[in-house]
């Protein structure tokens, strides 16, 4: 079944002339896409340019227009693909949440897709486990089969779905004529775990392996992919050997037009800065005898990796973690900081898992920008509606958001632009320190631009900035200043031009170079 | 109110999905309404029920009945969107309609009979909110208890005899007679219903009890105070349950002995069904209201054409199952469109 052109690279998937409109609007319009056999292939695009439709068609999620899709020389009609054909195929899924269930062993997880090999009534447990032993092993992730899902480390249950998306009952080799889909796999893992699944990737594509990588960030595309697909509004706008291009040009490609810089120009600090918030003694959770000063107009970061006081760190100086600490607000000490105390004295405070802990769901894009400042829309009693909608709409001119209206349900925009509504609940109300744990975090490149931006904006005009990430790229570029947390203490202090990619590995992970 | 016309228009899927559901839209809020019509009809043509069904008299023994409902169910929303049960408010009408009709019967004003009876409403309410929003206890599960409790209280006090002694004629004529046409009690459930739909849909407070309910924990992380919302919206629902005890004595012209889920679950279906009208998704007074007289109009019409005595019963039971699908769904789809 090989196609009879003579190529240099034997294409493995190629879509041609995909097309598909939602009611009228089109979404794709004439999309081809060549994935050569053995290489990982980046797709990238912005907020609605087809990227995710283009993954729905190919899974048959939804059905297209137009346009056809072929695996290793199979061809169908992708108007007429079925979700069983698109796997028949051999186009195989995983998704950001990979669909592991923590409270099953590693083995039903597998059996749950691939069914359990049954003996009269029973499940014959032994010959599961020693099928999905094989499994582990073939795709050398670091996991058994009598395990915990919830006990794996994250890098690793998205191992395990792979290998499972991957794994053929009947035919042990079958791997190697598979599409694997990988759409955005490390939206929601923390740093140093992208880097082992990262890893993990590099060795299955060095074993023969093709994937298409979907993801928002560049660096990974860049430090994984051979080749880049990008999309605008429905077009392909590149396809070419990723070596050729710059992170700088990628963004510009998705955004179709030049872009200043991707990270705001750090300015000239000028010396002595009035503190804005400051925290000494600090001892919650995994932090011990913390001490730190947030200075007017600095964007401060804060580096450590999973488990080091981060999260706490920025949710006690919200007032949110019960802690024994002396707080200062702009020099002058607070008794009894709380929740309620640090929103009164001008901080705000976006938190790391925005689906869980900042988004209300059914509420309209409007009610959730305006939630953290309903006095300020009373006037005789009520609330007006008017005047939230002019002071959303100010802020979301500022920020760029794209909602076709503001009484949307707030789940109907893209991560990005929850975000950025996210952000506005904070601004509208001209905080004096707004504390953001992991802001970025699945929110596409363009967005970024944009929210960095705002953040260096509202620094210049005085506002105090706080940034948690476990993205040393984006602490290293956008901040004035960088804290280290290791095991709960603040181990470095790292002015900007100290503050490398680097130098922030190196105290995270406490090398033993015996660094200073 | 219009659009900042800078918003670039990128062929964004999302954006293409909220322009033609606006007809959708429509026949989602008043789907209700129409359903009430159509039932209206339907037993105002049936040649079983019409005469009766039409008359007068029965017009207006189904707009006396529903100011208790309706403001039972009103008083099970507040908690309701925060997100907890209140299954306590038909037992607490039935407690505060005795405690209105004893206090009458031991010779004191009717002032203080109804203040007596709010106050007594508002006392169970409060340990309701207590259980709940200071102990964290699940609301299910306790106002189930509170349930089966109240009526054992008013079984104990009352010694299963109702009272209907000394109850002052003003309240019987407050349940009996009219005004402008129509029956007192529906004045008094145009101001309550008022007051609450202002509250819950034009004030700070009612968009914190909404934000409570849809995700206590990104409501703590923008400072509403999650514990003091509960509390409240139990110490609303309780006082409002007892205000209906106070038009129940007026409507029964004393204090009946009973459990209330004769009122609970009529209220129930009315609240779950109203959640699929008006804002479709969301707990609301109007929709609660058109509820109730959905509810009241369907079963009148299916007494007065002869169906047998079970027919109520199994249309009431399917509709509050009906009623809880659709609201359901409407809020799920909402959550992920």
């Amino acid at each position: 079944m090989t196609v009879p052109d003579a190529r240099v690279r034997e294409i493995s998937l190629l879509v041609s002339g995909a097309r598909k409109s939602y009611n009228g609007t089109p979404a794709l319009r004439g999309v081809d896409l060549a994935v050569a056999r053995g290489t990982i292939h980046a797709l990238a695009g912005g907020n609605g340019s087809g990227k995710s439709t283009l993954i729905k068609l190919l899974a048959a999620v939804e059905s297209a227009d137009d346009g056809t899709v072929e695996v290793d020389g199979a061809a169908e009609q992708l108007h007429r693909l079925t979700p069983s054909g698109s796997h028949g195929l051999g186009l195989r899924f995983v998704h950001q949440n990979p669909g592991i269930f923590d409270d099953l062993t590693v083995a039903e997880n597998f059996g749950l897709t691939l069914g359990f090999p049954r003996r009269l009534a029973g499940i014959r447990w032994s010959r599961l486990n020693k099928r999905v032993a094989e499994n582990l092993e073939r795709f050398e992730v670091d996991a058994r089969p009598t395990q915990r899902a919830g006990d794996l480390r994250p890098a690793t249950k998205t191992m395990v779905a792979i290998a499972r998306a991957l794994s053929d009952p009947d035919d042990a080799d079958a791997a190697s004529h598979r599409v694997l889909v990988l759409d955005e796999p490390t939206a929601s893992l923390p740093s140093h775990e992208v880097d082992i699944l990262l890893e993990a990737l590099r060795r299955r594509a060095d074993a023969g392996q093709t994937i298409l990588y979907v993801s928002h960030r560049l660096g990974e595309l860049r430090s994984l992919a051979s080749d880049i697909t990008v999309l605008r509004d429905g077009l392909v706008v590149a396809a070419r050997p990723l070596a050729a291009l710059s992170e700088h040009e990628i963004v510009e490609l998705m955004a179709g037009e030049p872009l200043e810089e991707f990270y705001p120009v750090v300015p000239q600090r000028s010396g002595v800065e009035q503190p804005a918030l400051s925290v000494a003694g600090l001892s919650t959770g995994p932090l011990l005898d913390v001490e730190l000063t947030v200075r007017r107009g600095e964007i401060l970061g804060v580096a450590g990796l999973l488990g080091s006081g981060r999260s706490t760190l920025l949710r006690s100086l919200f007032g949110d973690a019960p802690a024994e600490a002396i707080v200062e607000v702009g020099g002058e000490p607070v008794e009894r900081w709380s929740l309620e105390e640090a929103m009164s004295r001008g901080v705000g405070f976006i938190p790391e898992d925005r689906g869980q802990d900042a988004l209300f769901a059914t509420m309209s894009v409007r009610e959730n920008s305006t939630i953290a400042n309903l006095p300020a829309f009373v006037a005789g009693g009520r609330l007006r509606r008017r005047k939230e909608l002019s002071e959303y709409e100010s802020q979301a001119g500022k920020l760029r958001i794209k909602s076709a209206s503001p009484e949307l349900p707030i789940t109907a925009l893209s991560g990005g632009n929850q975000q950025k509504v996210v952000l506005t609940r904070w601004l509208q109300r001209s905080p004096g320190t707004i504390l953001l744990d992991e802001p970025t975090q699945g929110v596409d490149a363009m967005a970024r631009a944009e929210i960095y931006s705002e953040l260096r904006t509202i620094a210049a005009n005085g506002t105090a900035v706080v940034i948690a990430s476990s993205d040393f790229e984006e602490l290293s570029n956008l901040c004035d200043r960088v804290v280290v947390l290791r095991d709960g203490r603040i181990v470095a202090e790292l002015a900007h031009a100290e503050a490398s990619i680097p130098a922030l590995v190196s105290h995270c992970y406490a090398s033993q170079e015996g660094r200073p | 109110m219009t659009l900042s016309p800078s918003t670039k228009t990128v062929a964004e899927p999302e954006a293409t999905i909220a322009a033609p559901r606006h007809l959708g839209d429509i026949g989602e809020r008043f789907g209700l309404v129409a359903l009430v019509v159509v039932v209206w009809l339907l037993f105002a043509v049936l040649p079983e029920s019409s005469a009766a069904f039409t008359s007068a008299a029965n017009v207006q023994a189904i707009l006396a009945n529903t100011p208790v409902v309706s403001i039972i169910a009103i008083a099970a929303i507040f908690p309701l969107i925060c997100g907890h049960f209140d299954f306590s408010v038909g037992a607490t009408a039935v407690a505060s309609s005795v405690v209105c009709a004893a206090v009458q019967s031991q010779g004191a004003p009717l002032v203080l009979a109804i203040v007596a009876a709010v106050v007594a409403g508002g006392l169970v309410g409060l340990v309701n909110a207590v259980l709940v929003a200071r102990f964290h206890l699940n609301a299910f599960v306790v106002t189930i208890g509170m349930a089966t409790l109240i009526p054992g209280l008013v079984q104990w006090y009352t010694g299963g005899v109702d009272i209907t002694s000394g109850i002052d004629q003003s309240l019987r004529d407050f349940g009996s007679l009219q005004w402008l046409g129509v029956p007192r009690g529906i004045w008094l459930l145009v101001v309550v219903a008022g007051v609450c739909w202002f509250v819950l849909s034009q004030t700070p407070l009612g968009r914190r009890l909404y934000a409570v309910g849809i995700n206590p924990s990104a409501a703590r992380l923008v400072g509403i105070r999650v514990d003091r919302t509960v509390f409240i919206s139990f110490l609303a629902s309780g006082t409002l349950a007892g205000l209906a005890g106070v038009i129940l004595t007026a409507r029964n012209g004393g204090g009946l002995v009973g459990s209330g889920t004769d009122l609970l679950f009529p209220a129930l279906t009315a609240v779950f069904l109203g959640a699929t009208a008006i804002t479709p998704g969301r707990y609301n007074v109007l929709g609660v209201i058109i509820g109730v007289v959905f509810v009241a109009v369907s079963v009148s019409g299916l007494r007065l054409s002869g169906a047998a005595d079970w027919v109520p019963a199994v249309f009431n039971g399917a509709a509050l199952i009906i009623a809880v699908a659709l609201s359901t769904f409407l809020s799920r789809r909402s959550k992920t469109e």
